[in-house]
């Protein structure tokens, strides 16, 4: 305040030598970023020349867990391999990253190696979003049909090309805590639940653990996630001897009998004695992992979270209910999206990158997934890794989404089920009228001419 | 265009002779600023709106696929086939009825909030800060937070209503009660916003007016009714408009509190949009049901212009 009268005149000469008019600033500010835009372009091209490194970009949907090891694999793909670098792109699992990934093949500019649900490839293999894979040169980098399950490998065929290649099976199973099942009286001395194969045993079982945890015997969270009702009706569905068919311009195939009796059979479990009729996802895991349940109905992807909560837990397939053995499964699979002009240096290095990966996924395994790579799963390392091991056997039953472009993992088709029979166990509604409502919404997709 | 005057006129001053000449190519030149200062916004304005409202209007006529596939001119096939789709009217049907419930708790909730503030209930700021906060929150954070408080298994709303005996609700699972839920949910969320207009047109409102009907002997609810609603009336109609935009094109919440169990009696017209364009890749389909919508929301505003209009008259 003082030297407020001093300062104009102190001020002034120097704004006379210097004035800066706002658009010199502007101008001046916009020649700076544009400076700044250019270098890094310069120096991101530069860098590549010199170094000889090839870039590959790399786009997959596996967040949390699943995401932490896949860095791990890449990051040991590009250690191993000097000549590339495989970078991430990370997108939200479902209907994002999909839209995403067709956009980009659509647009011209899709990564060079991508990973798709198995289940998926039907919606863009015929689309010619995808670029097939070529047998010969995969088997120069030692994946061959012998290395995987035959019905995983079948699965990545469409038109009689291969379009995609599994880096691991992922089922819907049941995993158990140990130390309840030993209360409950259930585990036999082998440290596993005894042989059930009729819903009568199963609910026996599931019973005897509710009476251990006072609480619930079974966890299995549906609310708001038509995927995880899918994976459990049509696991138990299939295990009817049944199938399900969509026939592009026809109608749904499908056993409605089968259908009622899986539903039936859900609804005795989630009697809110033996397990909630209101339970999501997020509920199912919290009650199975603070000890309020002995069973869980999940995905193997669970299996770490399970495991980082220091439980004693066994996994198993779910049990033969129905007298059919089966199970739902999906597939993380490598695929090439279409490019126009694919550069021959990085399609050749996309397959060195993808062996790389499949021949480490012991990492992968960890993570619950059963590798597809047999040489993997036959390695007496896999075969002490507890309890991935115990349901290894599961990959000769396991049954994708039927195949049509809108079915799969996180499609329109899942949550489409969702919506229809979501009320059968959380309100007692009808379930041959909610099948009704799917199978005509699905004739609906059905009679439309394929968008892909 | 100020500066421009300025300069104008020292030139006028300085060059008194060729003064008439001038103004032609100034104003030329003028117009060439003005432009130029306009261009930032009329580029954008015209490539991320005009553009697109143009091409839409041409792919809601083809087969366009999201994934580059078709694109052939059909027509009025898409119109024809929207008309005749069950689920896009329902979708139209379920956006007006989300409306009419959000927009009405959205005017009077926040009409009672702030006369209660005006009132003058002790800590003003307190009351004021938190009636707006909600409002600034992003749409996620607003629908995990609600997601949660609804769970049906382990939420704040099931415990409290278990406390008082009443049996759980699946809030945003049953179809019956989930659209309710969303409702709730908006109106915590944005009702602060019109609380904010409501207590700003309440402010102004002079004080001798209140006074004058006091000493002709008015009460508290004659005065609110004879002053306090009819001075309002303008800050009713601007909310009203504003909110019936909002409500219509309803989608965040939507989407994000009921994850994938959209059913058709939550789906909005917007999510719809998005379900047949983006996920169905239906791109061509999803415009045309576009246009559709966008024919409504104009039907309403005329409505709406013309009672709004009537009343300020």
């Amino acid at each position: 305040m003082n030297s407020s009268p001093i300062l104009p005149e102190k001020r002034t000469p120097l704004g006379k030598h210097k004035p800066v008019s706002r658009r010199s600033m502007l101008l001046g500010s916009a020649g700076a970023i544009g400076a700044a835009w250019l270098a890094t372009g310069l120096t991101g091209c530069s860098a590549v020349a010199a170094g000889g490194v090839v870039p590959l970009s790399f786009w997959h949907l596996l967040t949390g867990g699943d995401g932490i090891r896949m860095s791990g694999l890449v990051d040991r793909a590009n250690s191993e391999n000097p000549d590339f670098k495989a970078t991430q792109t990370v997108l939200t699992w479902g209907a994002p990253y999909y839209t995403k990934l067709a956009m980009a093949s659509a647009g011209g500019r899709a990564p060079e190696v991508a990973i798709m649900h198995a289940s998926r490839v039907p919606g863009y293999a015929p689309g010619g979003l995808l670029d097939p894979w070529d047998l010969d040169m995969l088997a120069k980098n030692d994946v061959t049909e012998a290395d995987f399950p035959q019905l995983v490998w079948d699965k990545g065929f469409s038109d009689k090309k291969l379009y995609s290649v599994a880096l691991d099976i992922h089922p819907f199973i049941l995993i158990y805590n140990k130390d309840i099942a030993k209360k409950a009286g259930v585990l036999g001395s082998d440290g596993k639940l005894p042989p059930m194969s009729s819903p009568e045993e199963f609910i026996a079982v599931a019973r005897a653990m509710q009476l251990a945890t006072g609480v619930h015997g079974l966890s299995y969270g549906y609310l708001n996630d038509g995927s995880q009702l899918w994976r459990l009706w049509y696991t138990l569905y299939l295990q009817h001897g049944a199938t399900m068919e969509l026939p592009p311009g026809g109608t749904v195939k499908m056993n409605t009998d089968a259908a009622i009796s899986a539903f039936d059979f859900m609804r005795k479990l989630l009697d809110d004695k033996i397990a909630t009729s209101r339970g999501d996802y997020a509920t199912a895991v919290a009650e199975f992992v603070a000890g309020r349940s002995g069973m869980f109905l999940t995905g193997v992807w669970e299996l770490p979270t399970v495991q980082s909560a220091c439980m004693n837990v066994g996994a198993m397939a779910i049990p033969t209910l129905f007298g059919t053995p089966a199970a739902y499964a999906d597939s993380h699979s490598f695929v090439l999206p279409h490019q126009n002009d694919p550069d021959k240096t990085k399609r050749a290095d996309s397959y060195r990158f993808v062996a790389d990966i499949l021949k480490n996924s012991f990492d992968w395994a960890k993570a619950g997934h059963v590798p597809a790579y047999l040489p993997v799963t036959e390695n007496p390392a896999y075969r002490s890794l507890k309890p991935q091991a115990d349901y290894v056997e599961i990959t000769k039953i396991v049954n994708y989404d039927p195949a049509a472009w809108f079915s799969g993992s996180g499609s329109d088709f899942q949550n489409i089920f969702g919506q229809n029979l979501q009320g059968v166990l959380l309100s007692g509604a009808d379930p041959a009228a909610g099948i009704r409502g799917f199978v005509q919404q699905i004739n609906t997709l059905l009679s439309k001419p394929s968008p892909v | 265009m100020s500066t421009s005057t300025v300069k104008g006129r020292a030139v006028a001053a300085v060059a008194p002779i060729r003064a008439r000449a001038v103004p032609v190519r100034k104003r030329r030149r003028d117009h060439l600023t003005g432009y130029a200062f306009m261009a930032p916004f009329l580029i954008l304005f015209a490539l991320f709106l005009v553009w697109p409202v143009i091409h839409g209007l041409y792919l809601s006529f083809t087969d366009q696929s999201l994934t580059g596939h078709g694109g052939q001119f059909i027509g009025l096939a898409n119109y024809f086939e929207a008309f005749a789709d069950g689920q896009m009217w329902q979708s139209l049907l379920n956006t007006l009825w989300f409306t009419v419930l959000s927009t009405i708790p959205l005017v009077l909730v926040a009409l009672v909030m702030a006369l209660l503030v005006q009132q003058g209930l002790p800590a003003q700021w307190l009351w004021r800060l938190s009636f707006f906060m909600p409002f600034l929150l992003a749409s996620t954070v607003v629908s995990l937070i609600w997601a949660w408080l609804f769970n049906p298994s382990l939420g704040l709303v099931n415990s409290f209503l278990a406390s008082l005996g009443i049996p759980p609700v699946a809030w945003l699972q049953d179809p019956n009660v989930s659209m309710i839920s969303i409702v709730i949910a908006t109106v915590w969320w944005t009702v602060g916003f019109n609380f904010l207009l409501y207590l700003s047109a309440l402010q102004n409102i002079p004080d001798q007016q209140y006074e004058a009907a006091s000493i002709d002997g008015a009460g508290k609810w004659r005065q609110l009714l004879s002053i306090t609603i009819p001075q309002l009336a303008p800050t009713t109609a601007l909310i009203l408009i504003l909110q019936v935009l909002a409500s219509l094109k309803v989608f965040d919440q939507v989407y994000q509190m009921l994850n994938q169990a959209i059913t058709p009696s939550t789906r909005s017209a917007v999510v719809y949009i998005f379900e047949t364009g983006f996920t169905g890749y239906r791109f061509g389909y999803s415009s045309a049901i576009s246009y559709i919508f966008f024919a409504l929301i104009i039907i309403v505003s005329l409505v709406q212009l013309r009672a709004t209009s009537r009343k300020s008259l």
